[in-house]
């Protein structure tokens, strides 16, 4: 099986600050990570790799920064990595990017070997948007699975997904080449093994795409081909807590001390009576 | 994958840590045609400016003769203060020194620079890797084991820092005890290039170190400090662990100690320094004092050689604190006794005691050993309080007069007598604080 295996280069932190003057992000003291829910991916990609052979090839579209992170899931096991990385491709979107992975993943294809299976993480920490698994797949035309839990191969073309949802576990036969998306949850990663990081640096397994080799169109790829526009950015203000604990005697007491306090809060007492009103109370 | 057949599995000396004596044993070795792995545990990077300090060059420049040109330096050291506290009352010594001969520096980027140097000169650089076990076999070191990876060398240079696991499982070391760590908290507060030249009154690559004593810990054994970057300031206290917990199980202390430091930051007398800068970064970390005591009872055993901050080779006078140039004069000792090893028949333990040998006629052990008085000295409450108040005293008669203004001598006897210390005492205490520093 050759598997591709999406990585994202982001801030290493969820608290990042947002500068009130400009809107944009305080990146000073953060340093990157690989994309946390990228690690149930690759670990995945990984585990198909340990059961039926082949070959894990990671793949980022990214400043050349990135490599730090590539360079992490060579430690890991992936055989190689491939960074594209053009000063066309900056400012995209989720629709610019996934245009630029899917002519990747075609490129792999068709000049190092046959791609089974692509995997993607859940979403990135930094936009949360999930978009990039689902676009990647419209672009290819291949079917596209999401909250994988676990992969089985059935036959030489057929995998066997399961996904767990909050109700339901469900598994499904997809048909092979494919893009899956792990849940969050799904794998726990391996650590990085010092015999890994030893080939990282004697073989070099990566390699780095420009427009040049891509050949794409500029006008599909970036800023310019991405129709997503930011508005506006609004920081929600922080909202002083009052701080209070209260250890009521049983259930009828709390009720009642919320209530009493609640009531005796100007806004809180206002907001109370219209959700209760809504809510076809008396 | 899992069996890599062409990858190297033997080196001639696999160095554990990537800090200034690891790099610097890595350099050296690489550049003599030694086959080294140097394995970091974190990300080797520069990411975080909260680890820093002064540190001293010219040991470094033994290694690195282009350091003052490439190295990442902050400024260089040409005012040296020293500061008494009592509430608001401040005495203060400054020293403007001639010579260039200390820098402050970020410490991963000044790490991150002789790691690249070890890397530049062949040595194999792998990050984000942690060693389990440094393997031994017949009563020597063999190689070391991450994970289910076993990598095999003639020597290994044990550079881990200060938290010493491997030592401590090789049951060379003991584990760390009270008596001898102390606690750093840190602020880097940052205020621009210019607001640092002008308030300090320094030029555009020279900068302050400043030691504060007294009131400033609430009378705990330790101090504070504050040196200057480029564009920001450090500052901070170091409390020694074993009295903070004396002071705080009885009674005399029940603050957290970043409110101490809080209190540091707006003392009236500092506080113009940081006008309106922010505060870029905080934490805090542990720290070695009394490092004789932190020495293994060996600098080498067979197949192993410790250096740096792992062989307890920290300094601590008082007034100065210095880690990092002894970390890479150890690198370098290490790397030389290796080399001879080579040259001299093989790596057997005889010839790699020359390191151990070297390591005590060196200028660091001798000054660890010169300097252990003033450890004493600044772990003592009553010395630590007493000298700084008399002193106090004085100068509060001299100088505060409304109406009259005592002389130096009458200062003197009136403040020794408030504070119930005989004359005698005081000049045959002085000589012996003069004698230990």
């Amino acid at each position: 099986m050759r598997i591709v295996v999406g990585m994202k280069w982001v801030p290493g932190t969820t608290s990042v600050r947002i500068d009130p003057k400009t809107g944009t992000l305080i990146r000073e003291g953060v340093p990157s990570i690989v994309n946390p829910h990228d690690m149930p991916a690759v670990e995945l990609a990984l585990q198909l790799k340990d059961t039926y052979g082949g070959e894990v090839i990671a793949l980022t579209m990214s400043p050349p920064p990135a490599i730090r992170g590539l360079e992490y899931l060579i430690g890991m096991g992936v055989d190689r990595a491939i960074l594209v990385s053009d000063r066309v491709y900056a400012g995209a979107d989720t629709l610019a990017t996934s245009y630029v992975l899917a002519k990747a993943i075609e490129k792999i294809d068709k000049e190092i070997g046959k791609v089974d299976l692509a995997i993607f993480g859940q979403e990135t920490i930094d936009s949360s948007t999930a978009h990039i698994g689902a676009q990647t797949a419209s672009w290819l035309d291949w079917p596209y699975i999401y909250y994988a839990h676990s992969v089985k191969l059935i036959d030489n073309n057929k995998v066997l997904v399961e996904r767990v949802l909050e109700n339901a576990i469900e598994d499904w036969e997809v048909e092979l080449p494919a893009i899956i998306s792990t849940h969050m949850k799904a794998l726990k990663p391996r650590p990085v093994r010092l015999i890994n990081k030893i080939r990282y640096k004697v073989e070099k397994p990566l390699i780095t795409w420009t427009n040049n080799d891509m050949k794409l169109d500029p006008r599909c790829t970036g800023l310019k081909g991405s129709p997503t526009i930011v508005a506006k950015t609004v920081d929600v203000p922080e909202v002083p807590r009052k701080k209070v604990v209260y250890k009521p005697k049983d259930g009828e007491d709390a009720a009642k001390w919320l209530i009493k306090t609640l009531m005796e809060d100007e806004k809180a007492s206002k907001a109370l009576i219209k959700a209760l009103k809504e809510g076809g109370a008396k | 994958m899992n069996n890599l057949p062409d990858l190297p599995t033997k080196f001639d000396v696999i160095v554990i840590g990537a800090g200034p004596s690891g790099s610097a044993a890595a350099y050296l070795l690489a550049k003599k045609g030694f086959k080294v792995l140097l394995i970091e545990r974190g990300r080797g990077l520069g990411d975080k400016n909260l680890y820093g300090g002064r540190v001293y060059a010219p040991p470094i420049r033994e290694v690195w003769p282009e350091l003052d040109k490439e190295a990442p330096i902050q400024r260089w050291v040409t005012k040296e203060r020293i500061s008494m506290v009592q509430g608001e009352k401040v005495i203060t010594f400054e020293y403007k020194a001639e010579k260039k001969i200390s820098f402050v520096s970020y410490l991963t980027q000044l790490s991150q620079w002789m790691s690249k140097k070890a890397e530049d000169a062949g040595a194999l650089f792998v990050t984000e890797v942690t060693i389990d076990e440094i393997v031994m076999k017949d009563g020597k070191a063999v190689g070391v084991r991450s994970g289910p990876d076993f990598i095999e060398a003639d020597v290994v240079i044990d550079a881990e820092g200060v938290n010493r696991l491997l030592l401590e499982r090789l049951g060379i070391v003991e584990r760390l005890k009270p008596d001898n760590i102390a606690l750093g908290v840190k602020e880097v507060l940052k205020t621009g290039a210019s607001n640092i030249e002008s308030s300090f009154n320094v030029g555009p690559n020279e900068g302050v170190a400043w030691v504060i004593m007294g009131d400033v810990t609430k009378g705990i054994p330790g101090g504070g400090f504050i040196y200057t970057n480029k564009d920001s300031i450090s500052m901070g206290l170091v409390l020694h662990l074993k009295h903070s917990m004396n002071f705080i199980e009885n009674g005399k202390f029940d603050e957290h100690v970043s409110k101490l430091v809080e209190e540091f930051r707006f003392h009236p007398y500092f506080r113009p320094y940081w006008k309106d800068a922010i505060i870029s970064e905080y934490g805090a970390h542990l720290t070695i004092e009394g490092a004789t005591h932190f020495m293994p009872s060996k600098f080498a055993y067979p197949g192993l050689l410790i250096v740096g901050d792992a062989a307890g080779l920290l300094l601590s006078t008082g007034y100065t604190f210095r880690g990092v140039d002894y970390a890479v004069y150890s690198g370098k000792l290490a790397a030389e006794a290796v080399e001879y090893a080579r040259n001299n028949g093989g790596f057997t333990y005889e010839n790699l005691e020359t390191y151990d040998k070297n390591i005590r006629r060196s200028f660091m052990y001798n000054e660890l050993f010169k300097h252990r008085g003033a450890e004493l000295l600044m772990n003592n409450p009553v010395m630590m309080a007493k000298y700084p108040s008399i002193l106090m005293r004085v100068m509060e008669k001299m100088f505060e007069g409304e109406y009259t203004q005592e002389t130096i001598y009458n200062a003197l006897m009136q403040a020794l007598k408030e504070e119930k210390v005989g004359p005698f005492d005081l000049i045959s205490q002085a000589f012996g604080m003069v004698k230990s520093l």
